[in-house]
């Protein structure tokens, strides 16, 4: 399946990295490619949090996306940010 | 024969104004080259230049200029300093070089447009000295790193950079391309004689002088005052005709134009005087922080001159106090992550002793910045060099070129800032660079970033090593690498094991 860049905004991150996923990715792949390559690079990690994918809004106030659904199923397309957060497990 | 003094020939002189009978005023004069608000020629012919100078003199001037610099840069030749420099020195020789030889080129034919539409004799007249100016700015800043290609080939970017498609050239290019080479003679002068000019380079130059002085580099140091009393002069250009826009009514005009041009430059500014400011120079020879150099050179000056003008600060003012705080500690993480990707060796640089000066320069680094540099040393600590490659690339801001990024740490303030035109995306990495586009879309919308490029196809193979020939890495000469080879984390190895 082509792949597409994305944007992740990884929480804690100085930079905005541009990320290649697909359609068929989940959210939960999604996040922990995003994770790849800020967990260890620039960012350190948080364990016991899980990490959560909303769309990048100006007020940072979107709900959380499924981490069952497709990139495709939640409408990402090229260039569309994502804000990838550490949360606790239970929230 | 005697001669006469200057003030007794200097008007007529320069005054050649005359009425074309062959072809219209319109014809000699284009408004789209010359004067796109077409301010009757009349008030023109009001311009007057502060410092006026005549061919002789200058001359006579600038050959002298350039018989003190040359002799300095023999006399330094001769000496050994150029090998005994250390790395972050080199890293602020080897960027300034390639990223400003050949604007200075690109600047000549700036001036050389407002010396053939100016609108005013006056500003032709000086606008030729500004020519002359920029032409030997570029020769001096082509020889002399030339010089030093035998024993370090990055230095050869300063007459390749502009030829190729690296990434930071092309932020250069973008901006240059928008202030200098694609406008007319009138809206150029306020962009560069007064934003670019006035605004920063000028004040550049005092400070990368001094700092070259301490470092022991007189050659640079005596390059850069030969280049700064040149840029004190024709940078006046400026003055005058916002003068003369204001009194026609074209204050909003001026004010937009100032605005944007003295927002591309300062975000390219910040990268190359901030970062070698900061962290390139060695702590023993840094005079001051970039904070205080623009505080104390830069912000007070500038918007004194504005409001001296009837103008007011930039709309985004409250944006600019804080982006001097904040982008080129963000920029110095980016280049030198992705160190592969420059013509220099960028030092880290970011020791025990380095991050209690810049804490107390800038109160909240550690918190912030620092997070990014504790997770790149604790890999360097463990051996674990190549985690401090990324393997993605950073979005690129469509205006300035330059990665989205912005304050780590439990701030988190990267974000990109999108607009969406005749169905394609863009993204800015603030609220200027978008507001930017947003004044002529049509201007801007048709360029494509390096990231943009590697999407489109242009770019081929679309891989790391793909992208790095295509930016001249490899091919000028090799990529960036730690200016100290990592030194500067001993501290910090030390202190773990007491």
């Amino acid at each position: 399946m082509d792949k597409f860049p994305i944007l992740s905004r990884f929480q804690y991150d100085c930079h905005v990295k541009v990320v290649e996923t697909d359609v068929g990715e989940t959210i939960t792949q999604l996040a922990m490619n995003c994770a790849s390559h800020s967990i260890g690079i620039h960012v350190k990690d948080q364990p016991g949090k899980v990490l959560r994918v909303r769309k990048t809004s100006d007020t940072d106030d979107q709900p959380p996306l499924r981490g069952d659904i497709t990139v495709g199923e939640a409408g990402l397309i090229m260039y569309d940010c994502v804000d990838v957060y550490f949360s606790d497990p239970e929230s | 024969m005697a001669l006469l003094e200057r003030n007794e020939w200097y008007d007529i002189a320069r005054d050649t104004n005359w009425t074309p009978t062959y072809v219209s005023q319109e014809n000699l004069f284009p408004p789209t080259m010359s004067d796109p608000y077409q301010i009757p020629i009349d008030e023109w012919e009001t311009f007057d230049e502060p410092y006026k100078v005549s061919f002789r003199e200058y001359v006579r001037t600038q050959r002298e200029k350039d018989g003190s610099a040359y002799s300095v840069k023999a006399a330094l030749s001769r000496s050994r300093f150029y090998d005994q420099a250390c790395e972050g020195w080199a890293s602020v020789l080897k960027l300034h070089y390639g990223t400003v030889a050949l604007t200075e080129y690109q600047a000549c034919q700036f001036q050389a447009r407002m010396v053939r539409f100016g609108p005013s004799p006056s500003m032709r007249n000086m606008a030729t000295f500004g020519m002359l100016d920029e032409m030997r700015h570029a020769q001096l800043q082509l020889f002399f790193p030339h010089e030093l290609v035998h024993r370090d080939r990055q230095y050869d970017w300063a007459h390749e950079a502009a030829h190729t498609n690296n990434w930071a050239v092309i932020g250069g290019r973008h901006a240059m391309d928008d202030i200098m080479m694609c406008r007319d003679a009138v809206t150029g002068s306020l962009m560069v004689s007064f934003a670019f000019e006035t605004g920063l380079t000028n004040l550049q130059m005092i400070g990368l002088s001094t700092d070259a002085a301490n470092m022991g580099d007189f050659t640079f140091s005596n390059l850069i005052t030969s280049i700064q009393s040149d840029e004190a002069r024709h940078a006046q250009l400026g003055t005058p005709t916002i003068e003369i826009m204001v009194r026609n009514g074209y204050k909003e005009d001026a004010q937009k134009i100032l605005d944007i041009a003295f927002w591309r430059v300062w975000r390219l500014f910040s990268v190359s005087v901030g970062i070698p400011m900061d962290y390139y120079i060695p702590l023993e020879q840094r005079h001051m922080s970039f904070k205080e150099f623009m505080h104390e050179w830069v912000n007070r000056q500038y918007v004194r001159q504005v409001e001296d003008l009837g103008l007011a600060k930039p709309w985004y003012w409250q944006h600019f106090l804080d982006d001097i705080e904040n982008h080129h500690h963000c920029q110095q993480g980016g280049i030198w992550s992705w160190r592969p990707t420059v013509w220099w060796n960028p030092p880290g640089a970011v020791g025990p002793k380095e991050r209690q000066w810049l804490e107390k320069k800038y109160p909240g680094w550690n918190d912030s910045y620092g997070t990014y540099w504790d997770v790149i040393t604790e890999n360097l600590l463990a051996d674990r060099e190549e985690k401090t490659h990324p393997e993605c690339v950073p979005i690129i801001c469509n205006m300035c070129q330059i990665p989205i990024s912005n304050r780590p740490g439990k701030a988190w303030k990267a974000r990109p800032y999108q607009f969406e035109h005749e169905g394609r995306r863009y993204n800015f990495c603030t609220e200027p660079c978008r507001w930017i586009f947003t004044t002529d879309p049509n201007r801007y919308k048709d360029h494509e970033t390096i990231v943009d490029r590697m999407y489109s196809g242009e770019i081929q193979p679309p891989d790391l090593d793909g992208v790095l020939k295509y930016m001249g890495i490899g091919v000028v000469s090799e990529g960036g690498r730690d200016g100290y080879n990592y030194q500067w984390i001993e501290g910090f190895r030390s202190a773990a094991a007491e």
